[in-house]
């Protein structure tokens, strides 16, 4: 039985770069540093990768009005309702929806075809030492028991803040945002954005789509691999009875 | 005694049943995959496994293929006045009462199943491979992956089209693909320009 969907509500406006949420994710799923460089910014490491599941993405965009405007994001799964990831995954279990709505992975049971990268509007899934998938799990071991995720427990400003996702919602739309960025996108996302700006000002795909190829794939040739069978093999059966075998009556067959 | 003529060499036997039982494998489990089929999973020992069994049960299928081409590409790229009147009457499938034009070794349709094998085949080996060995790069795995399902449509369907003809359709003709021998008689009727070409060489008894 499902649970209440829950979700995550990132407000990159109340958010101070702390990176409390980098660490306590890190600590939460016991997961080593990453040898990092100075790259003239303060986001580090760059980009997400095999232990780091949450990484708050810094975005400067000075304006004549306001000249010091720094954005901070959090990047991680988006945990989206129809999350192309599941859709492609050819292991049945690897990646699984958890009774929260998360998309939750199982390393077990991850074959490590990295499909799912090519599946993900995000650019999400990475893969660790052994070929295995690691992306945020949404903390499904302490969510399942009604704790508050690493990330969204450690955050002192709550701009990363925990709930049911309708609440959340209701939430930020009580606080004067007008569009939530994931409200309705691939279905629902289970981290929804709070944006002020264009979701591009903050880095983010204005229109998050899972692959067309894919989409094809799932919805036109999967379904052909088995009718096509029966078909074929309906026509065989009724080409046998109709019309029948070549039958060479003169001739000495066996 | 039934004069006997051999139709297919031992070698081509024993690859015909290589690349037809690493193609059978390669279709279950690969249904296994695209339906997430969890019973074929576990007859390989798990999802892990059976993609490490996919992976190299298609280079098996990819050297079998590659064999293939030197027994069969030649002829079946090799087509005449009688290729177009064999596709006009289907080829006598439709009705018994059709003419069908004199057939050399192999038929039209078979000569055109066998470009789709080796178009698809090597498709479908290409794409494999690059899912195997180079899945960093997300848009050729995107269009690996789409390319490997297409090819795979080709062989669940046409396939089975080849088993049926093979064996039920024309009693008598899974003896090529297992003692490789037919009887002269029944050549000459099936493969006429074939046996013309054999006689006139005086060979291959």
């Amino acid at each position: 039985m499902a649970l209440t969907k829950m979700g995550l509500l990132i407000s990159p406006e109340a958010c101070i770069g702390c990176r409390g949420c980098q660490a306590a994710c890190k600590s939460w799923n016991i997961l080593p540093a990453e040898k990092t460089v100075n790259l003239g910014s303060y986001e580090n490491p760059k980009d997400l990768m095999p232990h780091l599941y949450n990484k708050i993405h810094f975005v400067e965009a000075p304006s004549d009005k306001d000249p010091v405007r720094w954005l901070f994001i959090s990047q991680r799964c988006m945990h989206c309702e129809d999350a192309g990831c599941m859709k492609i995954c050819p292991s049945p279990g690897a990646l699984y929806r958890t009774r929260e709505g998360a998309v939750g992975i199982d390393k077990d049971k991850c074959i490590g075809c990295k499909l799912c990268a090519a599946g993900c509007p995000f650019n999400i899934p990475r893969y660790d030492e052994k070929g295995k998938i690691s992306k945020c799990h949404f903390c499904f071991d302490r969510i399942a028991h009604n704790m508050t995720p690493a990330c969204a427990k450690t955050c002192p400003t709550e701009a990363i803040k925990y709930g049911p996702r309708d609440e959340l919602i209701a939430f930020a739309k009580k606080k004067g945002y007008e569009k939530v960025y994931g409200q309705s996108d691939l279905g629902g996302l289970g981290a929804l954005y709070a944006f002020k700006d264009a979701p591009k000002v903050y880095g983010m795909n204005e229109k998050p789509e899972i692959p067309e190829t894919i989409v094809f794939w799932h919805n036109v040739l999967k379904p052909l691999s088995y009718i096509g069978v029966g078909g074929v093999v309906a026509a065989s059966l009724l080409h046998y009875f109709a019309i029948g075998p070549h039958k060479d009556k003169d001739e000495e067959v066996r | 005694m039934v004069r006997m003529i051999r139709k297919e060499g031992g070698v081509n036997i024993v690859n015909h049943w290589v690349l037809a039982v690493s193609c059978i494998l390669l279709t279950v489990t690969g249904y296994g995959f695209l339906f997430k089929v969890e019973g074929i999973g576990y007859l390989c020992g798990g999802f892990p496994a059976m993609r490490i069994i996919h992976n190299w049960v298609g280079v098996v299928f990819l050297v079998s293929l590659f064999l293939s081409l030197f027994m069969y590409l030649k002829e079946s790229l090799t087509f005449d006045a009688d290729d177009i009147g064999w596709i006009k009457v289907a080829g006598g499938y439709l009705s018994h009462k059709a003419q069908v034009p004199p057939m050399g070794k192999i038929n039209t349709g078979q000569k055109f199943y066998y470009i789709g094998l080796v178009v698809f085949g090597f498709g479908i080996s290409v794409s494999g491979f690059l899912i195997w060995i180079f899945p960093e790069n997300t848009q050729w795995l995107t269009l690996s992956h789409l390319i490997h399902n297409i090819c795979f449509i080709f062989f669940v369907i046409m396939v089975p089209v080849h088993i049926y003809l093979g064996t039920l359709a024309n009693p008598g003709t899974l003896r090529i693909m297992i003692s490789g021998r037919i009887p002269y008689t029944w050549a000459k009727k099936k493969y006429p320009k074939w046996i013309a070409e054999v006689e006139g060489h005086g060979d291959k008894m």
